[in-house]
């Protein structure tokens, strides 16, 4: 569903990202940590196509995302670390209209059931974004994706910010977008929250994928070490 | 999407109380400024009923009169406010209503709106046309400058373009949730003012199909507006320098440009003064024939010229009486006179009409505002028509009265007086503006510019931005 082929970014003479090769599967969950500048969020950015590469290419559904970018939206949905929707619509209208731009028309009961789906409360569906959590907007991003069936679902720090029920039950949500077989990247500075919901995980630092492993072949408490001590500087570490 | 799009804006615009708040001032403004407009249309119209009954009654009533007395006596030529002054009063409000028509001098329209009204009047009166063409383009920006740049402030840009929105087809929606409030109320307008004017008594002719016309040039005015606000919302970075270069350009466009054009057409093709005007005429008079003085060079020469025309020695042994003949005469080298010399502000005017023309290309506002004029009938074209036609009333009239003098009397016949009904035989004055084709094809020119603006400014909106 997501390859990267020796996917390479730029910034004049700053590397940001250099030669990754990642694949993500149907129904896997993929989770990115690294510290900030590792080039966790260039990595999404290339995909969505919002950045063009300076070299090598990324697949979304088989799709060249620099060929054809328009044609791979249709696959995928994106959650930021920052959800914004629109703050005078209800969540009910602003899924209506970003499914609209999806080109789903849906009836009021089918955005209902998403947005149940998604884990939000009933009350809630006719209120203003602008009185909403961080948590809730992100499960309205959820609905978002479920309503416009995505194959891939990309995250930037998603759980950032939201308190540790709210994040618990995100993370319960990505299991079951990911038992519908959708393929995720989600990239993180959440360790737990990583071991917790990833099928595999990838450490970054300076642009680069450090090292990969599926979740189910490592404690916790292995991975903190691991992603510490690719962290320290290397004189440090001498 | 576009129809999605539509849909959310107009959310947005119906739940924000700084919108509301904005629109319905505009309402109450329109209604007020109708109210005004009509009241003040129906006590002018009145008052020109009035005038020009009570004045036709004084000419009738003259009595036995020397027509040379009549002549001097006098009347006037009233211009009534056309149905659609109701909406843009143009250039009414200064330039007069009516004119005085006597012998041997063509005056000027007189007892404008203006000059009876005190300083004060230098700030304008609210009027509908006002609305149109200041506030609504205001309230447009007020309503779009946000457009684009409030996706950017809230962070929608970001899932708009993950979701593969399409710059077009949003900014499609946008374009027609901002006008579709602007329609709404513009059409408000119009139906309103149409459906007052059909109930009103007919003081002119009241064409629906002129209404619509005058409502396409402030619905394309708008059009063009919409085109420019949203361009620089999807420009800007920032709502706030979105909201600052919205201003400036209608400040530019309503305010300064106007006010440079008529500047710089004044600079370029100046009127004369009125005492130069008033100089060159009476220049062109002295060297010319006076019906009143027989020694005059001009008038011995028609004199030997008529008595040789007849075979007769002496005035007196013509058979009509020759000093009426002579004032006739007089009248009518006078006329041209006047008609050479208002030829040359005419020539002026229009030089000065194609400077204008000329700035409708940087300035929408000023194809609007004179095509607007043009179809209410408040320009200055319709102006000199209706003066135009009150000098030809007022050359005929003295035809009239000087064929009776001439006719009915002999030479030195100072005593004469025509009969009381003569007076009744004057038909009355009577004018037409120009009708609809008329001021259609004598600005083309405009329609042409406010076509480009329309296509220019779409142009502009759409292809200038491929992405979000």
């Amino acid at each position: 569903m997501i390859i990267t082929d020796n996917l390479t970014k730029k910034y004049g003479g700053h590397l940001a990202l250099d030669r990754l090769n990642l694949q993500v599967k149907e129904g896997e969950i993929y989770c990115l940590l690294g510290a900030n500048g590792a080039g966790k969020t260039t990595t999404i950015n290339l995909l969505l196509g919002f950045l063009e590469p300076s070299s090598g290419s990324a697949f979304i559904n088989q799709v060249n995302v620099k060929e054809n970018a328009q044609a791979t939206k249709k696959f995928l949905a994106y959650i930021p670390e920052n959800l914004m929707l629109y703050p005078s619509l209800t969540a009910l209208e602003n899924l209506d209209y970003f499914s609209g731009i999806a080109g789903k028309k849906l009836g009021q009961d089918e955005l209902r059931n998403y947005l149940s789906e998604a884990g939000l409360q009933e009350e809630a569906f006719g209120r203003r974004i602008s009185t909403y959590s961080k948590g809730m907007r992100q499960k309205v991003g959820i609905a978002i994706a479920l309503a416009k069936h995505a194959k891939v679902l990309l995250l930037d720090e998603p759980t950032s910010g939201l308190d540790p029920q709210a994040s618990h039950e995100f993370g319960r949500l990505l299991r079951q977008l990911s038992n519908l077989g959708v393929a995720t990247l989600m990239a993180t500075h959440d360790l737990f929250r990583a071991k917790e919901v990833a099928t595999k995980i990838g450490i970054m630092k300076n642009g680069q994928l450090k090292r990969e492993f599926y979740a189910n072949e490592i404690s916790l408490a292995e991975l903190e070490e691991t992603y510490l001590g690719l962290m320290q500087p290397k004189a440090a570490a001498l | 999407m576009i129809l999605s799009t539509f849909k959310k804006e107009n959310q947005g615009f119906m739940r924000s109380g700084r919108i509301r708040i904005a629109l319905l001032t505009v309402l109450l403004l329109i209604a007020v400024a109708f109210w005004i407009s009509s009241k003040h249309y129906e006590a002018t119209n009145r008052m020109y009923d009035s005038a020009k009954t009570s004045e036709r009654a004084n000419w009738d009533g003259q009595g036995e009169k020397n027509p040379h007395s009549a002549a001097h006596y006098g009347t006037y030529a009233f211009k009534p406010k056309y149905p659609l002054s109701l909406i843009d009063q143009g250039v009414d409000k200064y330039v007069g209503s009516s004119i005085f028509l006597e012998a041997h001098a063509r005056h000027e329209a007189q007892f404008s709106e203006a000059a009876d009204q005190t300083g004060l009047a230098r700030f304008g009166n609210l009027s509908p046309d006002f609305i149109l063409l200041f506030i609504m383009p205001l309230l447009i920006i007020l309503l779009g400058y946000n457009s684009f740049t409030k996706e950017h402030e809230m962070g929608t840009i970001t899932l708009l373009r993950s979701e593969g929105a399409s710059f077009y087809k949003l900014a499609l929606g946008k374009w027609l949730s901002l006008f579709f409030p602007i329609l709404v109320i513009t059409s408000l307008l119009f139906l309103g003012a149409g459906l007052v004017l059909s109930q009103l008594p007919d003081y002119g002719v009241f064409q629906w199909s002129a209404l619509g016309d005058l409502y396409g040039v402030y619905l394309v005015y708008y059009i063009i507006f919409t085109n420019l606000v949203l361009f620089i919302s999807a420009k800007s970075k920032r709502s706030g320098v979105s909201l600052v270069l919205s201003l400036s350009l209608w400040i530019l466009s309503c305010l300064a440009l106007p006010k440079a054009a008529s500047n710089v057409a004044g600079h370029l093709h100046p009127y004369p003064t009125r005492q130069e005007f008033a100089a060159e005429v009476l220049k062109d008079k002295e060297n010319g024939l006076d019906g009143h003085n027989p020694w005059n060079k001009k008038a011995q020469t028609l004199q030997a010229e008529v008595l040789a025309e007849y075979g007769v020695d002496s005035l007196h042994q013509l058979p009509f009486n020759f000093d009426a003949y002579r004032m006739q005469k007089s009248e009518e080298h006078e006329a041209e006179i006047y008609y050479k010399h208002y030829d040359k502000l005419k020539e002026q005017y229009r030089k000065q009409a194609e400077v204008y023309d000329g700035l409708a290309m940087v300035s929408p506002y000023l194809a609007t505002r004179f095509l607007s004029m043009s179809l209410a009938h408040t320009d200055y074209a319709t102006h000199w028509g209706f003066a135009d036609a009150a000098e030809q009333y007022r050359v005929a009239t003295q035809a009239f009265l000087n064929g009776n003098f001439a006719e009915n009397s002999k030479y030195g016949e100072w005593g004469y007086r025509a009969d009381a009904d003569f007076w009744k035989e004057l038909p009355p004055f009577e004018y037409d503006p120009p009708e609809l084709s008329t001021i259609v094809s004598q600005n083309q020119r405009k329609l042409w510019v406010m076509a480009l603006w329309c296509i220019g400014s779409f142009a502009l909106l759409l292809f200038t931005t491929k992405k979000l």
